[in-house]
């Protein structure tokens, strides 16, 4: 009994972790310019391609094709805001919201134009799976490379927010962008590194994705950041520790909702999960952890 | 007209919606005579969706409040009219598992339609209360969850919903002239909703929701009853859909729909009805000849290859063009009779 519990807490943390790293990218942005980036999936995406693309021109070695995937993400992430979301910054959030999904729209579709509609296998992260057992306890390799490859970049980006110039600059940015503004900071270069870092994240992301799945389509990062999204609105949009917070709770209602329900309502899980964040919404229209904000403080 | 503000608010409500039904009916009118066979279902599928649009326009327009839910609520009032009518017989071979009796019973078409109404309208109404308390993105996840649910139960409940596989059997109730009618009523009331004094309420609360609190407007009730007819409306085009195809399935009730007719409502502009019709108008012609080009045709001897997914490319295109460059749509606050009428000033 205490092994299965014990099974079971560390699938969860897994799953909280990959859903953590996707929403530290989503709040992130958010934090600063007030965008919802729904675009964040086609950034996994952009990183599940490259590996494709690396793989096909005979890159053996993992560290390259890992590193491309990463660099991949941080160019399109950092080219999305230049293109896309740099003309909609000081709109309100619903125009935000709705270009970032039209962009979505866009990169989704030009992957099925230009690449395949269908899955294309990628099999140069299967290096990274392998069974692990402890006791009667079975989890994979690549469970422990996640929660740990999470808690490390959550580490690095403490460290960044809270030392580096930038970092204070981009927390200071989320408070009051103006001011940071008239202290002689450029907007472009704050909002360029949040999305440069939110690219990184999801590179990575892409990475752990591809290692689980061994394949890349079109809608490869829209189901993850879809959850993602709930993980940080629970969290509290905008808050960075809501948003981790928000993703592991997220890992463990699902996992949860996998040893609850009977067999036959597996196909229901996504509907039980997403009906407890409305109820979570209802109680808490904030999120748990959000910044506390006066309505109208902020024009 | 108590509803109204003023008599010349109504005038305004019912001349703009008499101009805008005619140029719908003409369009009808004209493909009924003209069209071949083939169009009239592509004809008739673009007034479901112009059903639709209104419908997410009376919520959307009025409170600024993103709404992604509405291909669900279509879905519900599709499948549960359609479950109400289909005849004993095949649905005793369709759903032979189904639940409480759904397969021992059948109903005229009018009277499905309005248990459809009432069911779905109820359900809005429901969902409503969570909804109005909630603010911008908050309501938004709301409304993607509300999607995601009810997909679920569609896709899984198999006995009753047949998920990925086709309900069928559905008789054919409606024809391309029902739904011009159809179309014509929901102009007229998204539009005197529009200009009732609770739609101006309310787009003055999306302005400025303080100041419109201070001013006494109830907010909570006042979007309560938007989202509520806007559920209505959806229901109705949902209705519609199903009356005429005599099959659904559960997925044209998803993602896909949802940006489609999303795309429609922002490219016209989402704060006004001239601008529902035209985006939908505009969007479904245009979409046709992109969906020519997909197929990869030869055109002057040119052969073009076939090209997947063109078709999304196009309506993110829209969606984005139009917020970088005109985020309140193409007409904004304009309605067609002040091409006509003289109104006091621009607002």
């Amino acid at each position: 009994m205490i092994d299965y519990v014990v099974q079971q807490s560390l699938n969860a943390l897994s799953f909280g972790a990959e859903y953590a790293l996707i929403a530290l990218g989503l709040a992130i942005v958010f934090s600063i310019m007030g965008l919802v980036n729904f675009a964040h999936g086609e950034v996994i995406a952009i990183g599940g391609y490259s590996m494709m693309v690396m793989a096909a021109i005979a890159f053996r070695n993992p560290i390259i094709i890992i590193v491309g995937a990463i660099f991949a993400s941080v160019i399109m992430a950092v080219f999305l805001e230049r293109i896309a979301f740099r003309p909609v910054r000081y709109a309100d959030a619903t125009t935000g919201l709705l270009t970032a999904f039209g962009v979505s729209l866009i990169l989704q579709n030009l992957f099925l134009l230009l690449v395949s509609p269908r899955p294309i296998a990628v099999t140069s992260m299967y290096f990274l799976d392998w069974p692990i057992k402890l006791g009667s306890i079975r989890i994979s390799s690549l469970q422990i490379f996640e929660t740990v490859a999470t808690l490390i970049a959550i580490l690095f980006l403490v460290l960044f927010l809270k030392r580096s110039f930038l970092g204070i600059a981009m927390r200071a940015a989320s408070l009051d962008f103006e001011m940071v503004r008239l202290m002689g900071i450029r907007a472009n270069r704050v909002i360029a590194t949040a999305f440069a870092i939110s690219g990184l994240l999801a590179g990575i992301a892409a990475i752990f994705i591809i290692a689980r799945r061994g394949a890349v389509d079109p809608t490869l990062g829209f189901n993850p950041v879809l959850k993602a999204f709930v993980a940080c609105v629970v969290g509290g949009f905008g808050s960075l520790s809501g948003a981790v917070l928000g993703g592991f709770l997220l890992g463990a209602l699902e996992v949860g909702m996998l040893v609850i329900l009977p067999q036959s309502y597996g196909g229901m899980k996504d509907a039980f999960v997403f009906a407890v964040i409305a109820i979570i919404l209802v109680w808490r229209p904030e999120g748990i952890l959000s910044p506390q904000k006066e309505k109208g403080d902020k024009i | 007209m108590n509803i109204f503000q003023s008599s010349k608010s109504f005038k305004q409500a019912f001349w703009g919606a008499t101009l805008l039904s005619v140029v719908i009916a003409s369009i009808g009118v004209f493909v009924i005579f003209f069209g071949e066979r083939y169009h009239l279902r592509l004809v008739y599928a673009a007034y479901v969706n112009l059903l639709v649009v209104l419908g997410l326009q009376v919520f959307m327009g009025n409170t600024n409040i993103t709404n992604l839910s509405h291909s669900a609520f279509m879905g519900l009032g599709a499948y549960i009219a359609a479950i109400c009518v289909t005849p004993i017989q095949i649905k005793k071979l369709s759903l032979p598992d189904a639940p409480w009796g759904l397969n021992a019973f059948e109903l005229d078409a009018l009277s499905s339609a309005l248990i459809s109404l009432t069911l779905t309208g109820f359900l809005a109404f429901l969902t409503g209360l969570v909804i109005v308390r909630l603010s911008g993105i908050g309501a938004t996840i709301v409304t993607i969850a509300i999607l995601v649910i009810v997909h679920s139960i569609f896709m899984h409940r198999t006995d009753i919903f047949k998920g990925k596989q086709a309900f069928f059997g559905i008789p054919q109730v409606f024809d391309l002239s029902s739904i011009i009618m159809i179309s014509i009523f929901v102009i007229f009331v998204a539009r005197f909703f529009r200009e009732s004094k609770w739609g101006i309420q309310l787009r003055a609360s999306s302005d400025d929701e303080k100041s419109a609190d201070a001013m006494g407007v109830n907010i909570f009730k006042l979007r309560l009853v938007a989202w509520t007819l806007g559920g209505l409306i959806l229901a109705l085009s949902g209705i519609c859909y199903a009356y005429y195809l005599g099959t659904i399935s559960a997925r044209p009730f998803y993602f896909s729909h949802v940006f489609l007719t999303l795309a429609m409502l922002i490219l016209g502009g989402m704060r006004s009805i001239t601008g529902a019709v035209i985006g939908t108008i505009l969007i479904t012609f245009g979409l046709e000849g992109v969906r020519f080009m997909e197929t990869g045709p030869t055109i002057l001897g040119l052969k073009f290859p076939e090209m997947l997914g063109l078709s999304g490319i196009a309506l993110g295109a829209v969606i984005v063009i139009i917020m970088v460059v005109r985020n309140g749509g193409l007409v904004g606050n304009f309605e067609i009779e002040q091409l006509f009428i003289k109104t006091r000033k621009k607002i």
